[in-house]
């Protein structure tokens, strides 16, 4: 008699579960808090359309670092280069453009493929070449690339760019939705296909779940762990271009820092630090949630000393109750 | 005599399930007390409970007679003298000997006013344990990484009998060890005995069980079977009462010897490792033939596998499929040209922990089908659920969908995934390392079954084992290795395990 009872209640509470509820919507769920939170203390300045647009705006940066750290981490690694590869693809882009007189498409083209893809690359070979962790060999060129942006810039900002570029890159599509946001949309939509869908995207998950079955299996582990570093460095020069247009000038000190926010847009978005597990349109709300908080504190009035502050137990809260609730981490 | 340890009435709730129910578990001094049961029968909960890891729901564990308890936490269990040595051993390799043995425990010296680590009483008892467990030859000092498994065992067992362990719970320490090193373990078994120690033995070894076994309690999903004297039962009744049925003992071809195979569907002529580990190589496989490799763990065995498969380093020599040469630099090689390999450890090598079933299974098809060497390409779900459903209809896999994660079936599951994984590839020719490793009666048997209709479907199947009686009961041909060479090869009429035996120490017979 005693037994049956048990059972039914384990039943029942299959019903409805926490831990599968939060596996799957933590992420939204965070973000609805928070724009609700703010949205009743605020409801005439922070819940507005161009508040809102203003948010995206602003977490764009953040969006595209982390859609770029998210495959670094995605396969158990790390990227701390993408802050310094931001201002160096910024800064020689901005070279380009103003001292050397190129024309914005083409040097916004080659700011992408070789200032970001290109040192990415350079990230996932001293990786795979040396078989050191990635936080290591990234903290490295994280040094290495922002002094090569001193050196260049001679430490000095870069400006005067051509209003073709930072009018479009910096302007507003229609007038209305700001190309940041696009360029992060658009970025995002892309790599959601290429996760999902592509056989690379699958490798990498492979990959980042075990790499020595992932090698037992058949799959290119070191093209694999450049094509990563290739996509991180790309999306951190997207950062770049954008942040070079926002501002109309190129800062040698732009972006400092901003690794961490990339790896909390990417921890909040529910990716698993140890790899081979995440998904990328996660990763866009946890930069926004990010943009939310920062904005949000800013509106009610609390201090900016404070912002960190709520980021950092935020961080640690969203995974703590990952790792009790999560149903994925849960094996056997 | 009273025992040391009594689990009474032992029953214990999981979510949605009951891992025990109502079990019943002594262990007397002086006594091997087996504990056998499929996967997932339930063992390693009840023994989790013993080592207080896990609180049963109902049920009282009395020790030495008195004092009833309705549970047991590590500290208690351990202040009982429980010791468990688990099948993955929890020995740390930078560590000596010595530290390892006196870890938590360290003996200290005052030397006025400060406390020292007593290091050179340590290693003089470190030194007589060590004889205890005949490895008197190895240092205290030594690094225990530079041991082998079954020495490690030792290790473990010296540290257990260190701090007066009364009950030692061995489980599965068989699974890594030689014909030799088990004789080794078993008559350090037969000492503790002797000492009044109360020991339980897990093992799916069923001939092993029967020679150090005393008595033997049997569990068969979660329930309790009952508790028999080992004289008292045959091996095949140990079966039946473990899995309810009976299981056919050879997976052979009718009268093997005058079967009339294919013709030559794989060849590998003269190949040889670079680092030495296999040298000159030199088989053919025969359509509707199952190959078997005997020999020692480190006779260079998987090492050869892994040259075939493109796994190895460099290796030289020439590898034939259906007698067309075959070019094979890396696993992507090997599965685009029709070779698979299923590795000797599922958790390292075999599958992917955060992988569905279904993407489990789908992975290698789909890199064959990819372009740019894996890179290329788009995946297709719907593709994806056909071939993982059918393979968990034909390899009848348990488990509750194809989207369940692989880490969560148990370990034969487990193995169908990766056999399922190589046969929606479509694969030419399978090679199986050690397949059965850990895997119960019931689904062992299953897995012969299949490796068996894999041959009859005109693929090659190779089977490295270090078990004589799988091969002996499953393979048409034994190719025995030892020192990175092929010292034999038997035709199943004339193989015996004397023979078997033989030739793994590099006698030719």
């Amino acid at each position: 008699m005693k037994r049956e009872e048990r059972k039914l209640t384990t039943k029942q509470t299959k019903k409805f579960s926490f831990g599968e509820y939060w596996d799957r919507y933590s992420t939204i769920t965070i973000l609805a808090l928070m724009v609700a939170v703010f949205g009743v203390l605020r409801p005439t300045s922070f819940l507005t359309g161009g508040n809102l647009v203003k948010v995206m705006e602003q977490s764009s940066i953040t969006i595209l670092l982390g859609l770029g750290e998210f495959f670094a981490i995605l396969l158990g690694g790390i990227d701390l280069s993408v802050s310094s590869i931001m201002a160096l693809s910024g800064a020689l882009t901005a070279q380009l453009m103003v001292n050397m007189g190129l024309h914005p498409v083409v040097a916004v083209l080659l700011g992408i493929v070789v200032f970001g893809t290109l040192i990415g690359m350079v990230n996932g070979l001293l990786v795979t070449a040396t078989g050191l962790p990635p936080f290591i060999i990234t903290l490295g060129t994280q040094a290495i690339l922002r002094s090569l942006v001193y050196i260049v810039t001679d430490a000095r900002a870069v400006s005067g760019l051509p209003a073709a570029f930072s009018k479009t890159v910096g302007g507003k599509l229609g007038g209305i939705v700001p190309v940041p946001i696009v360029v992060a949309l658009i970025t995002a939509i892309i790599l959601t296909f290429f996760t999902a869908k592509s056989q690379s995207g699958r490798n990498l998950y492979a990959l980042g779940g075990n790499s020595q079955s992932a090698w037992y299996a058949g799959i290119a582990v070191k093209k694999h762990t450049i094509l990563a570093f290739a996509i991180s460095g790309l999306c951190a020069s997207l950062a770049g271009m954008v942040n070079i247009a926002r501002l109309a000038a190129a800062e040698p000190n732009a972006g400092t820092g901003y690794e961490t926010y990339a790896i909390e847009a990417v921890i909040i978005g529910g990716a698993s630090f140890f790899g081979g597990i995440g998904k990328i349109p996660k990763v866009v709300i946890g930069g926004l949630i990010i943009g939310v908080i920062n904005n949000g504190l800013n509106m009610v009035g609390v201090s900016s000393y404070y912002q960190q502050l709520a980021m950092g137990c935020l961080l640690i809260l969203a995974v703590t109750l990952d790792r009790f609730f999560g149903a994925s981490r849960k094996n056997g | 005599m009273k025992p040391i340890i009594e689990m009474r009435n032992i029953t214990k709730y999981f979510p949605g399930a009951i891992a025990l129910n109502n079990i019943q578990f002594d262990v007397r001094p002086g006594e091997v007390h087996v504990l056998l049961g499929e996967n997932g029968a339930g063992k390693s909960t009840l023994m989790k409970v013993l080592s207080g890891a896990y609180t049963p729901d109902e049920g009282v564990i009395a020790i030495d007679g008195h004092g009833e308890y309705p549970k047991l936490s590590p500290h208690l269990s351990a202040e009982c003298g429980i010791s468990i040595i688990y099948q993955e051993l929890s020995v740390v390799n930078w560590l000596n000997i010595r530290e390892n043995i006196f870890m938590g425990h360290l003996q200290t010296k005052k030397a006025g006013p400060l406390t020292l680590v007593d290091t050179a009483r340590m290693n003089a008892e470190t030194a007589d344990l060590l004889q205890r467990v005949n490895l008197g030859h190895r240092q205290p000092t030594t690094e225990v990484g530079a041991l082998s498994i079954s020495e490690k065992q030792m290790v473990e067992i010296a540290k257990a009998i260190a701090f007066n362990a009364r009950v030692i719970v061995m489980d599965e320490p068989t699974s890594s060890l030689t014909e030799d090193e088990v004789q080794r373990l078993f008559t350090i078994i037969r000492q503790l005995k002797a000492q009044g120690k109360g020991i339980v033995f897990i093992s799916h070894k069923l001939s092993e069980i029967a020679e150090i076994g005393d008595r033997i309690t049997i569990l068969k999903d979660g329930g309790y079977v009952g508790t028999y004297d080992v004289q008292d039962l045959t091996t095949d009744d140990m079966v039946r009462l473990m899995v309810g049925r009976e299981i056919k003992g050879t997976y052979q071809h009718p009268a093997a010897e005058h079967y009339q195979f294919g013709d030559v569907l794989f060849e590998c002529n003269h190949l040889t490792r670079r680092d030495g580990k296999a040298k000159d190589i030199s088989f053919a496989l025969r359509r509707g033939e199952i190959l078997g490799f005997s020999g020692l763990v480190g006779a260079g065995r998987s090492e050869a596998m892994c040259a075939i498969y493109g796994a190895a380093p460099k290796a030289e020599g020439e590898l034939l499929m259906e007698g067309k040469p075959l070019h094979i630099k890396s696993p992507y090689d090997a599965l685009q040209q029709g070779i698979g390999l299923v590795t000797e450890n599922r958790r390292e090598t075999g599958f992917f922990p955060n992988f569905s079933n279904r993407r489990n299974i789908a992975i290698a098809y789909q890199l064959k089908k990819s372009s740019f060497g894996g890179l290329g390409g788009i995946t297709n779900d719907a593709k994806e659920k056909e071939l993982a459903e059918r393979q968990r209809d034909e390899l009848q896999i348990k488990c509750t969908s194809i989207e369940q994660l692989t880490a969560q079936l148990s370990g034969g599951n487990q193995q169908k995934v990766i056999l399922g994984k190589w046969m929606a590839a479509g694969v030419k020719l399978l090679i199986f390392d050690e397949p059965t490793k850990g895997i119960d009666v019931g689904t062992k048997s299953e897995i012969y079954k299949l490796m068996r209709s894999l041959a009859d479907n005109g693929i090659g199947v190779i089977v490295v084992s270090s078990e004589m009686p799988e091969l002996l009961g499953l393979c048409d041909r034994i190719a025995v290795m030892a020192g990175g060479r092929i010292t034999a090869m038997y035709d199943i009429g004339e193989a015996t395990e004397e023979k078997l035996a033989k030739a793994a120490t590099g006698e030719t017979a």
